[in-house]
């Protein structure tokens, strides 16, 4: 336990410089950006020098960028966020309020892609090389290959417009007054197609990682002993060859929730859910700096959890992994 | 074949207000209006301030217009092109001086408070003159409004004002507000610009951001037995592709301002229970304009000039781009406007072979690899249509020996590199006509305007012929002869090319048929729906 | 040749190699085939596929022709992806490989870096990077290999590590030679092999951010690529949906090629090592 606390501690100092690499990086990377905020405000209304000059200063775009840096850093250190100026509302708030469906829609399509994924992946390397495994590996790959937002798209034709099994978008049925278990099912019926646009691509991820690491574990002394042993197939498949495989799916999906957002941006935009994905790509849009570095630190801390999380289970369940060379 | 049909759809909508007004009676398919239901329709844009009488833009009126009311709105057949909203009444004094409103009696806030003549002043002096986009130019003159009963104001100018141009401004520029709601704190921080009030059929119910909006009915409104609807719900959808699948699976009943891309609508108006209506959009006429640094010395050269102008095959790009759904343009006033528009300028016919010969002899000649000098092209982003014609204008360049480079920005990006930096040579832009070309037309060729303003001259154009027309119409108070100054200004532009005007468009809208009295004025789908209902 | 045949061992990796030999020729062929600019209007707007032979493919919604955008197409969308690769590569291999062979504080400085940036999701950096410097090729690759450097880093740096301690590598350093020499002549080439490994990857990926990045309207308009024409083709998916899938299929087997040969690669130089 003790080396999982040194663990523990030598991450979280890590992280707290991780996180702000990011948001001074950020910060730098958005002011660099040709147009702000009023320019973006500005397509959709028009307005002469004096309406401009007037935004600038109220929206506090006339000072230097080292002192709206300070600013921003120093609210941080008080857990503030700053104010959208794309929203005029807190970005705390902004975000809170996006953060549920983000996890739901990310967490259901990782479980998704995870779980189908393994599952395949064992199925196909139970028998490596064999048909089953060469069409898995191909097939999902191919679903690797076509656009996110391409999938997602051609599902709301078949299952939205031609069969109306399912809704074509948003999160739940407007102003429906359902509560409880019945809005849970609404908001799971609208899951269903974003969820499987975003899980099937990055199934062949997991599938063929899992493949890879059965393929892997049958040369290795301990199954070819098990063999040896007489147990059945089945059960050499399942007790010691996929689970054998299994970890280095767990480091994958520590490794792929930071990616998972990106690909929301696009998929949350195709289906129209209200998540973080499409609000960073609206405050990228309307220049909207602190939303953004929000956005960014938020999925950040998220990931560096994740993360974090998926190295302790690893130094408490695999006593070779030392406190020092915990990185994945 | 299809092309034919798209083309005599396309000859319906660029001819629009008269034929509109002629096929009027039939649009509503003669159903009695039924009361009640939920209307369900697309958005894309989700203004940050729903406040008409600050940000006066469709993207706001298209939600707000429902709620917050104007002293009057465009109408097919009213006097003037008006009928009345909150002021019965409009008279311009002789001078120029002065405009008196008589007002709409028993009508009330959405608070249960009644709306007076004070809350019309307090609006124009503390809003439209100093905060509104348009307004600050229309209104920079506007002195005082007196109120000498709860019924009547009387707006005072400082110098004289044509009245042609105060009537013309009053469908989008005249959103009233609440005084007692706006008079205390600051008007921007107020939060009614988020959950307006207002005396309009509709009230303003609930925003879930990224979601919808929902408003409902005002039980209370002004008009007999209006609204019919109960409820309107703007759902969300911000990929455009998706407003079409959502029609046809019935979620929503209304795609409005083209939220059906143009080349879907052939295969929707098939669709049995979905129409395609081309009309209702009349007053609000997009242009597509070619935007010129003049900076450039080629650009600098008439003959340059004239010779983009014969290049591009302006029927191409209304029967390609637009499918049909658009008109040529032949200057800065579209075809459709009804107080303004002369045929009566020169044209430049598509002729490649005599766009060359302008080239050769402006002595641009064409070197070795057949290229004569190379330019940067900046699209606005704002429209599907925009990018498309700057795919087609880099082509139909390339023609004459110009290498045209696209630069694509997103849309912050492209307002700063045209507007502030003058970072272009040629720029597609999309502006607005808006029922007057003192509102936003004459600033697109006119000098002396800071750097930054946008949809403006940026281009370092400088008439001062053409700038003293501006200035006089601007100041001529006779309606005949300010409307004739307007027509000289479209000749000097067309015969100068201090930009070059391609196309003029409106929107489309998709609807089922259940959706009954559409497109019955032309600013349809931002005008208050007082009278929309759902039957069946 | 020894290694040559061992590539083409399995039937995947000839598969794979095939695709990727068309593809080349593809691109190659492109301005033989179809001089002039594939962007240029060739005949009326949305033309079906297999209706008039000197537009096999069909025409898009300028009526530009679709075949020839397809083979100048190969171009763009190989060149992005391996320059995207090659980029991420050389960042990845070159961060990895001093961070290994410092250690100490450059060594926590760079990783803790590399760390910032796998924490930021690589499709909203791409986004943020395209906006700014506005939507160009150059941008694309810049961006795409900003985001994915880290994965060839951490193998780098890894495999540094493991070999650092080596009998050749300690050799050099008796005979004095300086330790980034050491580094980038010693270490850094038998730490490629499993960087190759990653590429392929990185290719896919490059290939399809451009999609995306054409998606939210900030492809390169000045260019063809087979991202740009698949969310051009989205608006008349319904209408005319050869638009899509053409440059859809093409991609999907471009894809397919480059893992397949990737694997290839793998499993021809038998190095097996887990890629993370």
């Amino acid at each position: 336990m003790t080396r999982a606390l040194i663990l523990l501690r030598r991450r979280l100092v890590g992280s707290v410089f991780v996180l702000l690499i990011v948001v001074i990086g950020s910060f730098l990377l958005l002011e660099a950006a040709p147009g702000d905020a009023v320019d973006a405000y500005i397509v959709s209304t028009g307005g002469d020098a004096g309406m401009i000059e007037l935004l600038r200063h109220r929206w506090g775009l006339d000072q230097s960028e080292f002192t709206r840096l300070a600013n921003y850093l120093w609210a941080l250190m008080h857990l503030d966020l700053g104010q959208s100026v794309t929203f005029s509302r807190p970005i705390r708030e902004i975000i809170l309020e996006r953060l549920p469906t983000t996890l739901i829609l990310m967490g259901s399509a990782t479980a998704l892609s995870f779980g189908l994924g393994s599952a395949l992946g064992i199925y196909a390397g139970a028998r490596p090389g064999s048909f089953r495994d060469r069409s898995l590996s191909i097939g999902s790959l191919a679903l690797y290959a076509v656009p996110g937002f391409w999938l997602g798209l051609v599902l709301i034709v078949v299952f939205a417009v031609d069969l109306r099994w399912l809704p074509i978008g948003g999160i739940e049925t407007i102003a429906s007054g359902k509560t409880g278990f019945s809005r849970a099912a609404d908001i799971a019926t609208h899951l269903v197609l974003p969820v499987s646009a975003l899980g099937f691509i990055y199934l062949a991820l997991y599938l063929r990682m899992m493949r890879a690491g059965m393929a892997e574990a049958w040369r290795q002394d301990f199954v070819l002993a098990t063999r040896a042993r007489g147990l059945s197939r089945r059960r050499i498949v399942l007790a010691h060859v996929a689970r054998n495989a299994l970890l280095p799916l767990v480091t994958m999906l520590g490794l792929q929730s930071a990616q998972m957002l990106g690909g929301s941006v696009v998929i949350e935009s195709v289906f129209a859910v209200p998540g973080l994905g499409r609000l960073a790509q609206e405050a990228v849009a309307g220049r909207d700096t602190p939303l953004l570095l929000g956005i960014i630190l938020v999925s950040a801390v998220l990931v560096v959890v994740i993360n974090l999380l998926v190295d302790l289970a690893y130094a408490v369940l695999d006593p070779r992994v030392g406190a020092g060379e915990a990185s994945a | 074949m299809s092309e034919l049909t798209i083309s005599r759809r396309g000859l319906l909508a660029g001819s629009a207000l008269l034929l509109a007004s002629t096929a009027l009676p039939t649009i509503g398919f003669a159903q009695t209006p039924k009361k009640g239901g939920r209307l369900v329709l697309a958005a894309d844009s989700k203004p940050r301030n729903l406040n008409p009488a600050i940000v006066a833009s469709n993207g706001v009126f298209f939600i707000s217009s429902k709620i917050v009311e104007t002293l009057a709105e465009a109408s097919f057949d009213g006097k003037d092109g008006l009928e009345p909203r909150l002021a019965l009444s409009w008279e311009g004094a002789a001078d120029g001086l002065s405009v008196t409103f008589k007002l709409r009696d028993g009508v009330k806030w959405h608070d249960g408070k009644p709306f007076t003549s004070a809350d019309v002043a307090f609006s124009a002096l503390q809003i439209w003159k100093p905060l509104q986009n348009l307004g600050r130019t229309v209104f920079k003159d506007l002195e005082a409004v007196d109120t000498p009963d709860e019924l009547t104001a009387v707006f005072k100018f400082a110098k004289p004002t044509p009245f042609q141009l105060i009537r013309n401004a009053l469908p989008a520029l005249s959103s009233v507000v609440p005084k007692h709601i706006y008079e205390n704190g600051k008007i921007e921080d107020n939060p009614a610009n988020n959950a307006p009030v207002g005396t309009g059929p509709f009230k303003f119910a609930e925003y879930k951001a990224g979601q919808y909006y929902r408003l409902t009915r005002n039980d209370a409104y002004w008009g007999k037995d209006e609204p019919y609807l109960d409820e309107i719900v703007y759902q969300v959808l911000p990929d455009r592709t998706s407003a079409a699948a959502a029609l046809e699976a019935e979620e929503i009943q209304l795609a409005a301002f083209s939220a059906v891309p143009l080349a879907d609508l052939d295969r929707i108006s098939k669709v049995p229970g979905l129409k395609v209506i081309t009309k209702g959009y009349e007053g609000l006429t997009y242009q597509l304009v070619v935007e010129i640094n003049h900076r450039r010395k080629e650009l600098a050269d008439l003959k340059v000039r004239q010779a983009i102008a014969h290049a591009i095959d302006k029927d191409f790009v209304v029967k390609t781009i637009f499918l049909g759904y658009a008109a040529t343009a032949t200057g800065p006033v579209p075809k459709n406007d009804p107080q303004f528009y002369t045929a009566d300028v020169p044209t430049y016919p598509f002729d490649v072979a005599k766009a060359n010969a302008l080239l050769d002899e402006a002595g641009y000649k064409r070197a070795d690899d057949g290229k004569r000098f190379a330019l940067k092209l900046l699209p606005a982003p704002y429209f599907n249509e925009t990018k498309q014609f700057g795919d087609y204008l880099r082509q139909a360049l390339a023609a004459i020996g110009i290498d045209a480079e696209i630069v694509n920005n997103d849309s912050a990006a492209h307002i700063k590199a045209v507007y502030t930096d003058h970072a272009f040579d040629l720029a597609v832009g999309p502006p607005v006509f808006r029922g007057d070309p003192a509102i936003s037309t004459t600033i697109l060729v006119q000098s002396g305007i800071p750097d930054g303003v946008p949809f403006s001259n940026q281009g370092g154009y400088k008439n001062a012929e053409l700038d003293a027309l501006i200035v006089k119409a601007s100041e001529t108070l006779d309606t005949a002869a300010r409307t004739e100054l307007y027509k000289e200004f479209q000749k000097k532009i067309a015969a100068d090319l201090p930009l070059i005007n391609v196309a003029e468009w409106s929107f489309i809208s998709v609807a089922r048929d259940t959706v009954g009295n559409i497109a019955n004025n032309p600013r349809w789908a931002v005008s208050n729906w007082a009278d929309t209902y759902l039957a069946g | 040749m020894n290694r040559l045949r061992r590539f083409l061992r399995t039937p995947e990796a000839i598969a794979g190699a095939l695709i990727l030999a068309l593809l080349a020729a593809m691109a190659l062929a492109a301005p033989m085939l179809f001089p002039g600019d594939p962007q240029a209007i060739a005949g009326p707007a949305l033309l079906p596929p297999f209706q008039d032979w000197r537009l096999p493919l069909g025409t898009d919604r300028l009526g530009r022709d679709v075949l020839a955008e397809l083979f100048h197409g190969a171009r763009t969308s190989l060149a992005v992806g391996l320059a995207a690769a090659a980029a991420a590569l050389l960042i990845g291999a070159v961060v990895g490989t001093l961070a290994g062979f410092a250690g100490g504080l450059i060594d926590e400085v760079l990783m803790r870096i590399t760390d910032a940036f796998q924490t930021v999701p690589s499709f909203l950096l791409a986004l943020a990077l395209v906006s700014i410097v506005g939507p160009s090729l150059g941008a694309v690759v810049a961006a795409i290999a900003l985001s994915a450097w880290t994965g060839p880093a951490r193998v780098a740096r890894a495999e540094v590590l493991s070999i650092r301690e080596r009998d050749y590598v300690a050799g050099a350093r008796v005979i004095g030679m300086h330790p980034l020499e050491i580094a980038f002549r010693e270490v850094l080439p038998n730490a490629l092999p499993p960087e190759l490994a990653l590429s392929s990857v990185i290719v896919a990926a490059a290939i399809l951010t451009e999609a995306a990045l054409s998606f939210l309207g900030l492809g390169d308009p000045n260019r063809v690529t087979w991202g740009g024409m698949i969310a051009e083709g989205r608006t008349v998916l319904r209408t005319a949906p050869f638009l899509s899938i053409v440059p859809g299929v093409a991609l999907v087997l471009t894809v397919l090629g480059v893992y397949l040969a990737g694997e290839g690669v793998v499993e021809s130089t038998a190095v097996r090592r887990s890629l993370s």
